[in-house]
């Protein structure tokens, strides 16, 4: 079976819901409520974007958003933004561990947040030495994209955790 | 009918620092009772004064409002507070991001109400046959109907509350469709119950409602909890510290004596009294080292002992967790903390107990004869101590985070090891070797810098305290010095070598306990891992020693739905029916839930909504060992064991004969092949059964199964990686097997069906036909598709194979 590969003006997208779009292609074919997913949600942000129908089944994979013409882009891009929800962790104000749960009270793009870790050596994953993915007792997600840029505080508080 | 309804932005402050308090009350999703215009109103959290005067104004005063959620995402997914209020009659939900803060709909124009799962949030939707369209909504043809269907999206919020929004919105499509509310408010008052089933403490189910959370009961003081393991060998212990105490004190004659030498025996040319020292000093000696042998075999073989309990604790914990923690846990760190860890603890524990003891009293011993000798040189002596404490606290707050990174990397070690050590057939029919080395390189690097990193703090700290405590002594040697000098009848230098001897032996005590920071915080992260094990959830057994004498074998699942993590669900309302003796097939597509049905009735997973039933007894009310024991389970990859074939058998049966082996044997079709094998029963399986083919090793498993001779059997794929003449061996092996049995069959091979009188169609997560083979295929549904698919391919493969024969 041949997996249909969209790049650059293979095809125009046009807003349908807070997560779906409707594709139509250079040929005419026209696909509606397409769900755009990440097939690398956590290593590739803009990179190979399943479009999904309605019953699930993959209609085809943008290879990369930036070659999208910038209409596209904003489209697709404010889908996925509604569609995955991992606030960034921009300042952490305290870190507190108590009966093996690991408290974060943090700030993050969507807000202040009282983060709850169960198991601290599996929801809490760092990639490249600066990511850091966490994941709470409910299974929701959170990013600090660079632990770098983290203030001193913040830093000191999360590091041994890490 | 949809309304806007206007509120006053004065008196209802939108709850945007409505983070903070959500924080605060985190894990307090729970229901709550609390009045609200003369009835009791039903909610996850109890509601703000704002809220309050919100649904006064909103709600008209003669409808009754049922419940209300709580939500903690806004409609822009941003932090901040939402509510859905449902009353007899409307939905109410309010976010920021509605028109006037608050959407209002009827269940008359309501129709499907869902809860749509995203990536770490989920939105409520609520889809209405109206004509009309609006900001927010949408307009989509349904293509059976033809009318139109807006879809709404009320309110997005967390995982957090998302179960107790699907309840809703169940609520809401039952009421639209017209069932009774007061039967609806019941399956929701038991969404808010199962809610409350968790301690909002540390988010861990509870036994019943309002029980007492048995994790965070237990908790005491992190080292103390290890404290049980050492309390068995308490006289042990004990007898060791009394013989610490004999060798301590005599490890505080030499000194006094060798001061007695220097200023009156040798000056006196006593040798009487020479001869007297020498010989007090080797009974010392003596009564010190042997003593002191004496006392590490005991400790030794006490701390071995603990060790091992600790390790039999852990291990038995470990056969007793659920699934889920498997799911997520590496086997490396499970095997690093059941082995390292455990012999960190070990360390840290005789330490404690031991050594702590002894040097406290070297300390307070060596400090008593100090300052009776002299106690300014004393005072001077422990100048250097504040500075190796505060020294101390220093270094434990840097190296712990150190000791959690090391053992995170050595874990990742450990599982690369695991995972690529029984795969290397895999490794070698690739030719990845090097990759497979780069791979173990990267992470041993990884190990490597970081213990690198620590080992500049471990090194360095311990040799900053050693010159502090040498610059002590130079003070000694210089003040006592002059001293001896100035006036030797006050000072003499038998007492100055003395207190020489007493000051380096002062500052072993003060150094043991500068250094114990380290072990304290290496032990200290040892046993948060250990105790991940120990405290982490075991499988629920409610029913603890309740079971039928046997069980009949009628299964049910009563709208059971299931996710493995919360943003896709796995099986969705499913509702079947099996009666005792039936033969069911289960069929779908891959992924389409049918192991885990399977799974769910072996109870390897118990977070499911719904019920299942067995015999018409909720299968978590039936004792666990026993309703495992009662299911034979045979899987598409039969784990085999590092031992004979006659125990492979055997396996898990009690007081099983030989013949009842060699029958077994025989009725899986498995006794010729192992008959014919040079070490036949004997035969030492390779680990994971390597030495047997796929075929043989399912044989194997059926055997297995018929010797337990259970009630209830499952199938999971078991012929899928067989050739067609095993198949054939296996298949007649299992339609011995089943006779009389109820029998659960997932098989992607349709012939492997011939005898199911049921067939169950399952397909993303839901069951979409079920019946007897000859409907389905009257129906020519889903299942009537896949057997003409298979007819087809087993026909072409057929040609082929004669092509080739010819």
């Amino acid at each position: 079976m041949s997996r249909m590969y969209i790049d650059g003006d293979l095809a125009r997208f046009f807003r349908k819901d807070i997560t779906t779009v409707d594709m139509e292609l250079y040929d005419g074919r026209r696909f509606d409520g397409l769900e755009p997913r990440r097939l690398f949600p956590l290593t590739g942000l803009e990179k190979y974007i399943a479009l999904l129908d309605a019953d699930g089944a993959e209609r085809g994979i943008i290879r990369d958003l930036n070659t999208l013409s910038k209409k596209d882009r904003e489209i697709i891009t404010d889908c996925l933004a509604e569609y995955y929800l991992i606030p960034k962790v921009a300042k952490i104000y305290g870190c507190r561990e108590k009966f093996g749960l690991l408290t974060i009270e943090a700030n993050t793009d969507k807000g202040d947040v009282s983060i709850v870790i169960r198991n601290i050596s599996h929801s809490i994953k760092l990639m490249y030495n600066t990511r850091v993915l966490l994941r709470d007792t409910n299974d929701n997600r959170y990013e600090i994209p660079d632990l770098t840029k983290l203030d001193k505080k913040s830093r000191s508080e999360i590091d041994p955790f890490l | 009918m949809i309304t806007n309804l206007k509120t006053s932005e004065k008196q209802i402050k939108q709850a945007s620092d409505g983070a903070k308090s959500d924080a605060d009350s985190n894990n307090s999703n729970m229901r709550i009772n609390e009045p609200f215009r003369g009835n009791e109103l039903l909610a996850n959290k109890r509601l703000t004064p704002e809220e309050r005067v919100k649904l006064e104004q909103t709600i008209p005063t003669d409808e009754r409002l049922c419940f209300v959620i709580v939500g903690d995402l806004t409609l822009k997914a941003n932090y901040g507070k939402s509510l859905l209020a449902l009353t007899g009659s409307h939905i109410y939900a309010f976010d920021e991001n509605h028109k006037d803060g608050v959407y209002i709909c009827d269940y008359k124009s309501a129709g499907r109400a869902y809860v749509k799962r995203c990536y770490g949030n989920a939105i409520l939707v609520v889809s209405e046959n109206c004509e009309k369209t609006q900001e927010d909504t949408e307009s989509a043809k349904d293509g059976e109907s033809g009318e139109k269907e807006k879809r709404v999206n009320l309110l997005r919020f967390s995982y957090k509350a998302a179960s107790l929004f699907e309840a809703a919105a169940h609520f809401i499509q039952n009421i639209s469709a017209g069932h009774d509310l007061d039967g609806e408010m019941a399956a929701v008052e038991a969404s808010f119950e199962k809610q409350f089933l968790v301690c909002p403490r540390c988010g861990r189910s509870l036994m019943r409602p309002g029980a007492p959370c048995m994790n965070c009961r237990s908790k005491k003081k992190i080292i103390g909890k290890i404290a049980h393991y050492v309390l068995p060998y308490k006289n042990i212990l004990l007898l060791c510290m009394l013989l610490a105490g004999v060798t301590t004190a005599a490890s505080l004659v030499p000194p006094y004596m060798t001061g007695m030498l220097v200023d009156d025996v040798l000056p006196n040319g006593n040798r009487k009294m020479l001869a007297v020292c020498v010989v007090t000093l080797l009974v010392t000696y003596l009564v010190q080292y042997g003593i002191g042998a004496v006392r590490s075999y005991l400790l030794k073989i006490s701390g071995d002992k603990i060790v091992a309990d600790l390790r039999s604790d852990i291990y038995e914990k470990a056969q007793h967790l659920k699934m889920s923690f498997y799911d997520r846990s590496s086997t490396g760190s499970v095997i690093n903390r059941i082995s390292g860890d455990t012999s960190t603890i070990q360390g840290f524990m005789l330490r404690i107990t031991q050594e702590v003891v002894i040097q406290l009293f070297l300390l307070v011993g060596i400090i008593i004869i100090m300052f009776s000798r002299n106690w300014q040189l004393t005072l001077l002596s422990l100048v250097p101590v504040p500075l190796v404490v505060i020294g101390s606290r220093i270094f434990g707050r840097k190296i712990a985070p150190f000791y959690r990174r090391i053992w995170r990397r050595w874990s990742a070690v450990s599982s690369i090891l695991t995972d690529t050590i029984p795969g290397i057939r895999v490794i070698k029919a690739f030719t990845n070797e090097k990759n497979s080395v780069k791979n173990f390189n990267a992470y041993n690097n990884e190990w490597l810098k970081t213990d690198i990193k620590a080992s500049r703090i471990t090194t360095l700290f311990p040799n900053i305290v050693n010159f502090v405590i040498t610059c002590g002594s130079l003070l000694i040697w210089g003040l006592g010095g002059s001293l001896v000098i100035g006036n030797s009848a006050l000072f003499s230098p038998g007492l100055l070598v003395s207190f020489i001897s007493y000051t380096s032996m002062f500052y072993g005590p003060v150094n043991f306990f500068a250094n114990l920071n380290d072990s304290y915080q290496q032990a200290l992260n040892a046993v948060e891992r250990v105790m991940d094990i120990i405290d982490a959830e075991p499988e629920s057994n409610f029913g603890e020693g309740q079971h039928p004498d046997r069980l009949k074998g009628k299964i049910e699942f009563r709208n059971v739905s299931f996710s493995f993590d919360r943003s896709k669900k796995t099986l969705s309302d499913i509702n079947i029916t099996i009666e005792p003796g039936d033969i069911v097939g289960i069929v779908g597509t891959t992924g389409a839930g049918k192991s885990t049905l399977i799974n769910l009735l072996m109870r390897y997973y118990d977070t499911y909504s719904g019920e299942i039933l067995v015999d018409g007894i909720n299968i978590r009310d039936i004792d666990l060992e026993f309703y495992r024991s009662e299911i034979g389970y045979v899987q598409q990859e039969p784990m085999m064991f590092h031992d004979s074939i006659y125990n492979n058998i055997a396996y898990g049966a009690k007081n099983v004969q030989v013949e009842e082996v060699i029958h077994a044997a025989e009725i899986a079709n498995a006794h010729e092949f192992i008959a014919r094998l040079p070490d036949a029963y004997d035969t030492v399986l390779g680990e994971r059964g390597t030495g047997l083919s796929g075929g043989e090793r399912q044989r194997l498993s059926i055997a297995r199964a018929v010797l337990k001779n259970p009630g209830i059997l499952f199938f999971d794929e078991a012929t899928a990686s067989v050739d067609s003449e095993t198949e054939s061996l296996i298949q007649e092996a299992i339609e011995r097997l089943i006779r009389g049995r109820t029998t659960l069959m997932i098989a992607h091979r349709l012939s492997t069906l011939r005898k199911a009188n049921k067939i169950i169609v399952v397909d993303n997560g839901e069951i979409i036909e079920m019946g007897s083979p000859e409907e389905l295929m009257e129906k020519k549904g889903k299942y009537y598709k896949l057997v003409q698919i298979q007819t087809m391919s087993d026909e072409i493969n057929k040609t082929k194979a004669e092509e080739r024969f010819e």
